[in-house]
């Protein structure tokens, strides 16, 4: 079977006959299991998870955490970009062979690492997840620099255009739809990577109330505070992608 | 002012292949192209295809250096991009994170014409035939009205020559049509010299006054023709198929 070419609508109606599925089974049907919650369970666990999990405060220090390192390392990127453009392969092979041992070594270690350095600091989560942001950023731009069409380059260049010009007018801006869709798939991977790194610290965070509701085996909290957590990663990346649309929204043909 | 406007002496292009051998891709290119006054001179570069065209507008550009010879523009020897000789590629050039009227500015940022901007934008436009088109964004559009912002961001700058690589090979049809009457007709009108290069010699004898002939493997001038822009240049006619057979009969 072919997926059709938007698959979104098709997404919201599933979304909805799972929802509606959830309830006529685990309201009505098997209202007392051990696999998901009763629909007006989940309803009341919101005011608990409001009071004695502390979800506005959590909530915040997750998303803070994720969307403020992600601006950050995205705007120092910015702020470097024509020193990154211009440096040199071994530079570039430094950072790709990080990356490439990455793929031995998950990057939570590296969040291990720096609880045991730092274990009071409640700002050691935005550092962990800034470092991350940031070396992506930078492997990706790197990875993108070599899809550089070099028509573009070459025209400037005849035109005059100084190396200073043609890295911050034509490389960066042409890199730019692509590098927003790695920061789509990697504001994916930070959410991931904080919730585990929250889970681990004990510090504030959604991450803290998935680990306090498994102690107390509170199934309601665990699975509102995913459909949260869900939601707010669908909002973050809609938000990733209108920002792509609105400033870099050519494509190449 | 001297008598040549571009001089190219001696060009040659080696570079290492795979194995690590030295490979020519150009030897011996010589050629020359007078300083016209009035009406301007279209020159051809007619090679088959894969015969370094491409490299050889780049090191007449100075968008790349040769391994020999010297390139002079107006007696002098050229070696660093200036905006005196602008270099159109093959593929569409035109930026697509900018409209129409935002590519010409960048050719214009460039060389500090701020003071004609504006006058000098809508002239250009309107010589190219886009006016109405300003606020166009060149990523959805054809490959003809791509060609134009590049022709104009070209113009723009008042180069003295234009180089355009293959500017016909992947239109057809009307395209083909308006592309070849924009050339010329912009070339008369703004005595612009302008230097082809093109594998289909049909097309070198119905646009260029002068078609410069270069062999491949490497590639190598191996000689010039003088069209007589005052001949019936329609095909078909004894004088093109005469040259035509001329231009075959130094290819073989």
């Amino acid at each position: 079977m072919r997926l059709k070419k938007n698959p979104v609508k098709n997404l919201h109606k599933l979304l909805i006959l799972y929802f509606f599925l959830w309830i006529i089974l685990f309201e009505f049907i098997l209202p007392v299991n051990n696999i998901l919650p009763k629909p007006s369970v989940v309803l009341l666990s919101f005011s608990a998870l409001w009071n004695d999990y502390k979800l506005p405060v959590n909530f915040l220090s997750t998303v803070g955490a994720i969307y403020i390192s992600l601006a950050l390392a995205y705007i120092i990127v910015w702020s470097i970009k024509i020193y990154l453009i211009k440096s040199n392969h071994f530079i570039s092979d430094f950072l790709l062979s990080l990356h490439w041992f990455s793929n031995f070594i998950p990057w939570i270690i590296l969040g291990i690492f720096l609880i045991y350095w730092l274990p009071s600091s409640e700002y050691i989560k935005y550092i962990f997840v800034f470092l991350i942001s940031f070396f992506f950023i930078i492997v990706h731009l790197k990875q993108e620099l070599r899809n550089v069409k070099k028509e573009y380059i070459e025209s400037a260049i005849s035109l005059g255009a100084d190396e200073k010009t043609i890295s911050k007018k034509i490389i960066w801006k042409s890199i730019q739809p692509q590098l927003f869709n790695h920061l789509i798939t990697l504001h994916f991977q930070l959410w991931s990577l904080a919730i585990i790194f929250e889970f681990i610290s004990g510090g504030y965070g959604l991450g803290n109330i998935y680990r306090r509701a498994l102690e107390y085996k509170d199934i309601s909290a665990i699975f509102t505070i995913t459909i949260i957590t869900g939601i707010t990663i669908f909002l973050g990346s809609q938000l990733i992608k209108y920002l792509k649309n609105k400033f870099y929204h050519w494509s190449f043909v | 002012m001297p008598e040549y406007l571009l001089e190219v002496n001696n060009i040659s292009k080696s570079f290492h292949g795979l194995a690590g051998a030295k490979q020519l891709i150009l030897e011996e290119i010589n050629f020359k192209i007078k300083s016209i006054s009035k009406d301007g001179n279209i020159i051809s570069i007619l090679s088959p295809t894969n015969s370094s065209k491409t490299e050889l507008l780049k090191i007449i550009s100075a968008v790349e250096k040769p391994s020999g010879g010297e390139i002079i523009l107006l007696g002098k020897k050229f070696e660093k991009p200036t905006g005196e000789i602008v270099l159109i590629p093959e593929k569409p050039s035109s930026f697509p994170w900018m409209n129409v009227k935002q590519n010409i500015e960048f050719a214009l940022g460039l060389n500090n014409k701020d003071q004609v901007k504006q006058e000098k934008i809508n002239e250009i436009i309107s010589l190219v035939g886009l006016s109405g088109y300003e606020e166009h964004f060149p990523n959805d559009k054809s490959l003809g009205f791509r060609f134009r912002i590049s022709f104009a961001r070209a113009l723009v700058v008042n180069p003295k020559i234009i180089l355009i690589d293959e500017p016909l090979k992947n239109i057809h049809g009307e395209t083909k049509k308006e592309i070849i009457t924009l050339i010329c007709s912009l070339t008369k009108q703004l005595n612009l010299t302008i230097l082809i290069s093109t594998a289909n010699v049909n097309e070198a004898i119905s646009i260029s006054n002068k078609i410069i002939l270069m062999n491949s493997h490497p590639g190598k001038t191996i000689g010039e023709f003088e069209i007589d822009k005052t001949q019936n240049l329609q095909e078909h006619t004894d004088y093109f198929i005469s040259v035509k057979h001329s231009i075959e009969k130094s290819f073989k």
